[in-house]
């Protein structure tokens, strides 16, 4: 009987603890499956290019060199994609652009190929500027005339895929003009847009954090005005983001507008994430303050210096790990944040941004063309790899900078 | 050496400024919250008014109304806080138990370097970006509620749906939820346990009827956490949840509609009814969330003092 029941325990237990490792793994899984598939869907997009490129493409309309204009290349080498055109040394495929519409992308181009021999048609400046046809670029537009002088059209202008594109191509004998477009999709300007983010709101963000930290811990009795401060400052936490949103472009807006800013702006969504911050900020540095001796704030004082000269050079050089794990905290929440740009920076993505112009940051990007018609999984996970890279490599700094500091007073 | 009296007067001053600067400081801090509702309020009661330009909606349609089109003119959010209710209760449902036991495992029941492991996991799941599930959430969850729609034969808005809404929250909520469970379990008087072992109870049910029921405050925070950062949660789950224009939605399968993505929907010019009413879908957000948050501490003093 006994046994029984020792036996019955025995396969609770078991059970029971089987529960844990089970809900553990569902963790481990969920955690798994997010990377694997960002991995698998953003990993080959990630390249220097995407950093270095705009977003929006560059429109070029150009005309074929004269001596290049009539060669027959019948150039055999091409292991690019798609098809090729032995005769114009230009191999071209269909894909989709960042927006999710068909192109016909420029996978290779034969040195020399008429394409690599294009001049400016474009009235200005760069008229009859040499031009050059890059792997990566979306022809548009070709006009060309046969050998018997029939003018005709090719390219996406008409809906032509790939194969037929070339197969008109092949007919031709001379290129009249090409309509192109500049390989787009890349991240330069949002990754711009997210620097100015995180310095301005860093910068408010900071002294008026650390500051409260310091009155908070150093100065603050146990008053009911002092409790009330605490209060407001804790139940901005429980706050979610796109309110912060609401209140940037109620409260913050008309201080941008005092220095020229007439749209939402990305000072707007500085200003906005520096009281994003701020309990942030808050706790690290009060946290920081804590671990500091009470004997080391005697002895500053006992020596003849007042509080604010023991507070600036004694306890604040003592807590500058805590506020360095703030700093990354929040470059690591700017970076990460979505809903409350949404209000405060717009959704236009922004090559050339300034501080008073729209711009996105990169979540903000992610955003921007995945709540449109066609959603750019590729993309989105390309950017979304750059994040999670970003705010990994914060969080091992601060628990490296933790591990430091909790053997800094021991 | 001489006390330079001068020095000193100017010390004193720059204290009592520096002084003076920290509480001015505190003080800004503490006051955004006091701006932020104030300011959120006043313009989101703005097309309640009997002079609003835009012309003027009537309060109790808005707030139990169980209709929402712009194009018609129709805001009613009654519909929009049950959906936002059902999908965060649901994901805490989900959430809290699996979160419960993955902290209990990491606390007492893992091996060492697996309980250092999975801590780390926890870690990276909670600064994972919203805007990253979101994508996952898209690309992934919304296939699952495909193929889960098509085993029972129903049709689903290319997978976005409340259930979609719901496992995403439950994903999101889990690691908040773990890490307070966490705090709570290791905070449990160790005397207890040795009480418990030395009666008899075996280590494991010490750690599911002791430890659990000993850390039920501290869980019941982490639940309460949970569901404030499921109702507020904003971008990712704007992604998955559809346009319901009227509801509630009680199927899994159907498109739903919550607090957060109707403030995000459409979101295009910002002026007009259309957006001032934006402010008014926060305040009720705001409410929803202050309000529960309320209750649910009023609950869990009753259950603290069982």
């Amino acid at each position: 009987m006994r046994e029984k029941m020792k036996a019955k325990m025995q396969a609770k237990d078991t059970f029971n603890n089987a529960l844990t490792y089970i809900s553990a793994g569902l963790g481990v899984l969920i955690l798994g499956s997010i990377l694997v598939f960002v991995l698998s869907k953003g990993l080959k997009g990630l390249n220097f290019d995407l950093i270095k490129s705009n977003y929006w493409s560059e429109n070029y309309l150009a005309t074929v060199e004269e001596s290049y204009q009539t060669n027959e290349l019948n150039d055999e080498h091409s292991s690019a994609q798609g098809y090729y055109s032995t005769k114009w040394g230009i191999a071209i495929d269909d894909t989709l652009s960042a927006k999710g519409e068909k192109q016909l992308e420029v996978t290779y181009v034969s040195p020399n190929s008429p394409f690599a021999h294009l001049l400016n048609a474009t009235a200005g400046e760069n008229f009859e500027k040499p031009l050059k046809m890059h792997t990566g670029y979306t022809i548009e537009k070709i006009d060309y005339m046969t050998a018997d002088g029939t003018i005709g059209l090719a390219g996406k202008i008409l809906a032509q895929d790939a194969k037929t594109t070339i197969e008109t191509l092949d007919k031709a004998s001379t290129i009249t003009s090409v309509y192109f477009k500049s390989a787009g999709g890349g991240i330069r300007g949002s990754l711009i847009a997210t620097f100015y983010l995180i310095v301005i709101s860093l910068t408010i963000s900071l002294p008026i954090g650390i500051a409260s930290a310091i009155y908070l811990k150093e100065y603050a009795g146990p008053t009911k005005i002092n409790s009330l401060i605490r209060q407001g400052i804790e139940t901005l936490t429980g706050v979610p983001s796109i309110v912060y949103g609401l209140m940037g472009i109620t409260v913050l807006f008309p201080v941008t507008q005092l220095v020229g800013a007439t749209t939402t702006s990305i000072l707007l969504g500085g200003l906005t994430m520096a009281v994003i911050l701020l309990p942030t900020i808050i706790r690290s540095t009060e946290e920081a303050l804590l671990v500091v001796p009470k004997s080391l704030r005697d002895a500053s004082l006992s020596l003849g210096a007042t509080q604010s000269q023991t507070i600036f050079k004694v306890v604040l050089p003592c807590c500058i790990n805590g506020i360095l794990t703030g700093v990354l905290l929040g470059i690591g929440r700017v970076i990460g944040e979505s809903a409350a740009l949404i209000y405060t920076m717009g959704t236009f993505i922004n090559d050339n941004p300034t501080i008073l112009s729209q711009g996105t940051s990169l979540a903000l990007m992610i955003w921007s063309f995945m709540s449109g018609e066609n959603p750019n999984f590729e993309l989105a996970s390309t950017i979304s790899i750059i994040i999670l890279a970003i705010v990994l490599v914060l969080n091992i700094i601060v628990k490296l900078i933790g591990k430091r500091f909790a053997k800094q007073f021991v | 050496m001489l006390i330079n009296a001068e020095k000193v007067k100017r010390n004193k001053a720059i204290d009592k400024a520096a002084r003076m600067f920290f509480l001015a400081m505190a003080l800004l801090s503490s006051s955004f919250i006091v701006i932020l509702v104030l300011f959120i309020f006043m313009k989101g009661i703005s097309p309640f008014l009997p002079n609003y330009q835009y012309g003027t909606v009537n309060l109790i349609d808005f707030l139990f109304g169980m209709t929402y089109r712009q194009d018609q003119k129709l805001y009613g959010v009654g519909f929009i806080v049950i959906n936002t209710l059902i999908s965060s209760f649901a994901a805490l449902l989900i959430s809290l138990p699996i979160s419960v036991l993955t902290a209990l495992f990491i606390v007492k029941i893992a091996p060492k370097q697996l309980s250092g492991l999975m801590q780390a996991v926890v870690e990276l799941l909670a600064s994972i970006p919203s805007i990253v599930y979101g994508v996952f959430a898209a690309g992934v969850l919304t296939d699952f509620v495909k193929w889960l729609a098509s085993l029972f034969n129903v049709t689903t808005a290319g997978g976005s749906s409340l259930l979609a809404v719901i496992l995403l929250l439950a994903i999101m909520i889990f690691p908040t939820i773990t890490s307070m469970a966490i705090t709570a379990i290791g905070a449990v008087d160790r005397d207890l346990e040795h009480a418990s072992l030395a009666l008899g109870a075996t280590e494991t049910q010490t750690n599911f009827k002791v430890v659990l029921i000993s850390a039920k405050s501290g869980i019941f925070a982490g639940a309460i956490l949970g569901l404030g950062r499921a109702f507020g949660e904003a971008t990712a789950v704007s992604m998955v949840a559809g346009n319901k224009l009227y509801g509630p939605t009680f199927s899994l399968f159907d498109i739903t509609k919550t607090l957060t993505s109707t403030m995000l929907a459409g979101l295009k010019e910002t002026t007009g009814l259309d957006y001032d009413i934006r402010f008014s879908v926060g305040i009720v957000l705001l409410v929803v969330i202050f309000g529960s948050n309320w209750l649910l501490n009023l609950v869990k003093q009753k259950v603290g003092n069982m």
